[in-house]
């Protein structure tokens, strides 16, 4: 049996025991190799269920929607390991109880297809871990280090160049699961921190607050970078602030729901280089 | 319609000689909604203020600016004349043009350019400011007095004895803390036990002291007034209501060869044992690392001898939560280790001992009974050469600063061993004789001209031995010559250092410390028994090395701090707090954990039919100390600071 026929199997199973009441998993998109999300209650719409090397998207957003868990049923969701981590944030940031979440995981290696064993967050703590070790990828790590070899003067100007194309569209803000908040500081016109229009000020402004606010709560899922309609690198921004937490307080985001915020959490032993 | 007033003070010439005040005055009374705008040549003094009170009322202003030095400084002042005026104290802000504007810079154009724009952007501050009112909280009558030497005996008598409870907690088996180990004490030679002892028990028996020893301060949450603290009472395994303090066990232990830290390792303990005879408690504790039972399942020994039934190898650390108004840190210091100087041979010539150790040897309750005999052979010595500043003002090995009671300390032993060692004859290399203090000076010269010491101004480069001898090589720098003693004993008088936890410490208790672990005062002028921290005070050596007087002192200056504070039945606290908005509050509880004074709690808003609709974050008004870190963390930019919003700090900003 494929992954994809195991997988449906057991998504209409998990519906027919009525162990969930409803399942979050791709369906096809608007193109052959696109996936989109599907919501299903019924065992018989299992079949409509994609898992694929197509399935990138971080599905795990969706689980705060308003309302969804309130009623402290179970619910079923495709994750790869990325989504289990933001599970995890989500549960350490008080957003969701992760014993309603029935995880169906999967990865994809190399364009090609793994089933991930387990159900429950702390199933896939392994795993995390050693996801914790791997880095990026060598095209990624180049134009890092071509960033990192510029001079501040240069380097302002490439992100300029970028942040100047951000049309303020908020698609990275809206595809991130971690973006949970129902006002984002963006939103605030009393005072108006950020510029709403797209000059390069307030672009800055934006894409500044964002890495800040993801600092130590991204899991690198690409989500923004692929939502991000002009193209700006966002993964090189998610993965330097993700690199830096790492490197000043051992901190790789979503290895398990009770994992303290790195930037609202205190440790008697946390370097204080920055402090002069 | 706003009307704000600007009052731009010239601080004599601080500001005055810098700025040009009659433009600064000028371009404020162009500004929008200033109506009036006035200089004058001290605002603070009692005329500046009527000034700023006529123009309240003149003018019947809505705001006010003084443009003046820092916040810091008369912030209090002029709020308070605001308040004498009929206008709400917290319609009045400071534009401070001294400490970062006239006094940084030398360019009068550019100085009073930068002086109009930081008045302006008050100005439009001050526009948003709300009319706040004083928050009122009741205070603890019960102070905390951490650390049981000197300065915290002094400290919990005089609170005590002004009528206020007091918790005196100790680490240590016993109170005394490093006097109780001292010999006779500079500048009158009195012995420092025979003063200590009776402190140390008139504290323990005192009604308003709950004494808390073998303990240490776990937590500590909350603020002035309130704070809420854990104390871990370490399990002694002697129950200390059935001791009778025979000494039976101690006698009996089988343990004998444990070295001594109160002789510092001169001498022998058993396991089971009270650091000294005039312990306070009486009780003694078992050492478990050495004790026989713990290491091999058998033996209590001391259990079998014990007639009261008082041990009792089965206690459990105990832990006690209070509620405490004041705490005063009294944790003292440690002396350095002095094994970085290799060429003193410290550690590895048992004739090389610090000052400390030479206290227990001059000590009648010392390993020696007061003898002066030298470690390695129990032999009178003939000769002892001391070391002054081994390891003070010395930035490269040891720390840069004076340890302040070296020089004094060292003159009393080479005193002491005059008196103890007739014919003895001490040297004593010194790099300056310190000595200020009531009768510090004429103390080091009868060392000199009564006791004969020899003092060398210079530095030692190498001790070895040679002969059955110690050789010390030194240069006397007023002779320009190099010396060479052939000593029997050498001891170093090694620089006072921190606690060797201080800096953890610090963070448990809330206080900040410098790069060594010395707690820092609020300002090292004008409130040096302060803490940064509002109801926290500091008290003898944790702070700097001080000598027992200057402890003594601190101790009685904290107490009065305390007693003052408590002389109130509520405090009044700053209005200035935070407050969530729950509608845009996303409950990530960020904020909870960010906050350093535990002010964060959850909160369910609940439909009409009672089913929860969300959970958001609460601020409690009483627990709130304003310091504004939910803020800069909420990112759904929930959180406001009253006093400084959002709106406030925008158009602050916007003004420049
Ligand atoms: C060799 C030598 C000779 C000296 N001779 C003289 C002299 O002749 N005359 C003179 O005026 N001064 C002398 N002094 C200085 C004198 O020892 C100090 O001034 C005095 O001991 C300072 O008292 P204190 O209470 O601040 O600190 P300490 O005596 O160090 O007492 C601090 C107490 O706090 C306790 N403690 C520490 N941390 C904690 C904690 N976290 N919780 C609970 N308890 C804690 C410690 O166990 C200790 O009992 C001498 C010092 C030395 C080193
Ligand atoms: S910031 Fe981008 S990469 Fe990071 S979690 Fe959000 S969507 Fe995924
Ligand atoms: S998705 Fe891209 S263009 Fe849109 S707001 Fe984000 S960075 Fe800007
Ligand atoms: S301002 Fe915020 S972080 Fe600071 S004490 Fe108040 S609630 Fe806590
Ligand atoms: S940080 Fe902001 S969003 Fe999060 S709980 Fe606190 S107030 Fe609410």
């Amino acid at each position: 049996m494929s992954i994809q026929e195991q997988y449906r199997k057991r998504a209409a199973e998990l519906l027919a025991s009525g162990e969930v009441k409803i399942i979050i998993g791709y369906g096809a998109g608007s193109t052959p190799d696109r996936r989109r999300a599907l919501f299903i209650r019924s065992a018989d719409d299992a079949s409509l269920l994609h898992v694929d090397a197509a399935c990138d998207a971080n599905l795990s957003g969706y689980l705060v929607s308003e309302g969804l868990l309130s009623d402290r049923k179970k619910v079923g969701i495709f994750l790869r390991p990325e989504g289990i981590r933001s599970v995890n944030i989500l549960a350490a940031e008080s957003q969701l109880d992760p014993l309603q979440i029935v995880i169906i995981g999967f990865n994809v290696e190399n364009g090609s297809l793994a089933a991930l064993q387990g159900s429950g967050v702390n199933d896939f703590s392994s795993l995390i871990s050693t996801l914790k070790e791997s880095r990026s990828t060598p095209e990624e790590q180049a134009l890092i280090e071509k960033i990192e070899g510029m001079t501040p003067e240069e380097r302002f100007a490439f992100w300029q160049a970028e942040f100047s194309k951000c049309i303020k569209c908020y698609a990275c803000r809206q595809v991130c699961p971690m973006c949970y908040c129902k006002r984002c500081i963006v939103d605030n016109n009393q005072p108006q921190w950020v510029h709403t229009s797209s000059h390069t000020l307030g672009n800055f402004e934006w894409n500044l607050v964002r890495a800040f606010h993801l600092s130590g709560r991204c899991v690198e899922c690409g989500g923004c970078d692929r939502a991000c309609p002009v193209n700006i690198p966002l993964r090189l921004i998610n993965r330097r602030m993700a690199q830096e937490v790492l490197d000043a307080f051992d901190h790789f985001s979503g290895m398990s729901h009770t994992q303290e915020p790195v930037l609202a959490s205190f440790k008697k032993d946390d370097p204080e280089t920055f402090i002069l | 319609m706003a009307k704000i007033g600007v009052f731009i003070c010239h601080c004599g010439e601080n500001i005055g000689a810098k700025i040009d005040c009659t433009k600064l005055v000028s371009a404020m009374n162009d500004h929008p909604g200033v109506s009036v705008s006035v200089e004058y040549k001290y605002f603070c003094s009692d005329p500046g203020q009527e000034n700023v009170k006529k123009a309240i009322r003149e003018h019947n202003l809505t705001g006010v600016v003084v443009a003046a030095c820092s916040p810091r400084m008369h912030e209090a002042t002029f709020r308070k004349a605001c308040a004498e005026a009929g206008l709400n104290p917290y319609l009045c802000e400071i534009a401070n043009i001294r400490e970062q504007c006239s006094w940084v810079h030398t360019d009068q154009d550019m100085a009073t350019e930068k002086a109009i724009e930081i008045t302006r952007s008050l100005i439009e501050k001050v526009k948003l400011n709300n009319e706040l009112q004083p928050i009122e909280v009741p205070v603890t009558k019960r102070a905390l007095v951490i650390g049981g030497g000197i300065a915290g005996i002094q400290a919990a008598l005089d609170i005590a004895n002004a009528g206020q409870e007091v918790v005196l907690v100790e680490r240590e088996p016993s109170l005394g803390g490093h006097m109780a180990q001292l010999s006779e004490t500079f500048p009158t030679l009195d012995c420092s036990q025979c003063i200590m002892t009776p402190r140390m028990v008139e504290a323990a028996q005192h009604p308003k002291i709950r004494l808390l020893t073998y303990s240490e301060v776990e937590q500590v949450e909350g603020f002035i007034g309130n704070f809420k603290v854990r104390i871990r009472q370490k399990s002694r395994y002697v129950d200390m209501k059935a001791c009778t303090g025979c000494g039976d066990c101690i006698q009996k232990c089988p343990q004998k060869k444990i070295s001594d830290e109160f002789d510092c390792n001169l001498g022998k303990r058993p396991a089971i044992y009270t650091p000294f005879a005039q312990a306070v408690p009486n009780i003694p504790v078992i050492d478990k690392e050495h004790c026989t039972f713990f290491k091999n399942g058998k033996c209590k020994v001391c259990q079998k001898v014990c007639e009261t039934d008082a041990i009792n190898f089965e206690m459990q650390d105990e832990f006690l939560e209070l509620e405490i108004g004041a705490i005063v840190v009294a944790t003292g210091f440690q002396i350095q280790n002095t094994a970085m100087y290799g060429e003193y041979g410290y550690g590895k010539y048992a004739d090389v001992i610090t000052g400390l150790q030479f206290e227990r040897l001059a000590s009648a309750s010392g390993p020696t009974a007061g003898k002066i005999k030298r470690p390695s052979d129990g032999v009178e010595p003939e000769t002892i050469v001391f070391i002054q500043c081994a390891g003070s003002r010395d930035p490269s090995k040891g720390v840069k600063y004076c340890s302040k009671i070296c020089c004094m300390y060292t003159a009393k032993h080479a005193m002491l061993y005059a008196h103890k060692v007739h014919g003895g004859k001490a040297h004593v290399f010194y790099m300056d004789i310190r000595a200020a203090g009531k009768g510090y000076d004429e103390f080091t010269r009868r060392a000199i001209e009564e006791d004969e010491a020899s003092y060398l101004r210079g530095r030692v480069s190498k001790v070895w031995k040679e002969n059955g001898k110690l050789m010390v090589r030194g240069v006397d720098t007023l002779l320009g010559k190099p010396v060479e003693i052939a000593a029997d004993m050498v001891v170093l008088a090694t620089a006072i250092t921190p606690q060797p936890d201080a800096k953890e410490f610090a963070k448990v208790v809330g206080i900040g410390c410098d790069e060594y672990g010395f707690y820092n005062e609020a300002h090292l002028k004008l409130r040096p028994v302060e803490t940064a921290t509002a109801g926290i005070f500091l008290a003898g050596a944790c702070q700097s090395p001080k000598d027992i007087p200057d402890s003594v002192s601190q101790a009685s200056a904290c107490a009065s701090k305390v007693i003052g504070l408590f002389s109130r039945d509520q405090l009044e606290r700053e209005p200035v707090i935070a407050v969530n908005n729950e509608s845009t509050c996303s409950g990530c509880w960020g904020c909870a954990l960010a906050c350093p004074y535990n002010a964060i709690e959850k909160k369910d808003i609940l439909s009409r039919s009672g089913e929860l609709i969300k959970r958001v974050a609460f601020i409690n008004p009483g627990l709130c100390q304003g310091c504004g870190t939910c803020v800069t963390f909420c990112r759904s930019n929930s959180i406001d600071l009253a006093g400084f919003t959002e709106k406030q700090i925008f158009a602050e900003v916007m003004g420049l």
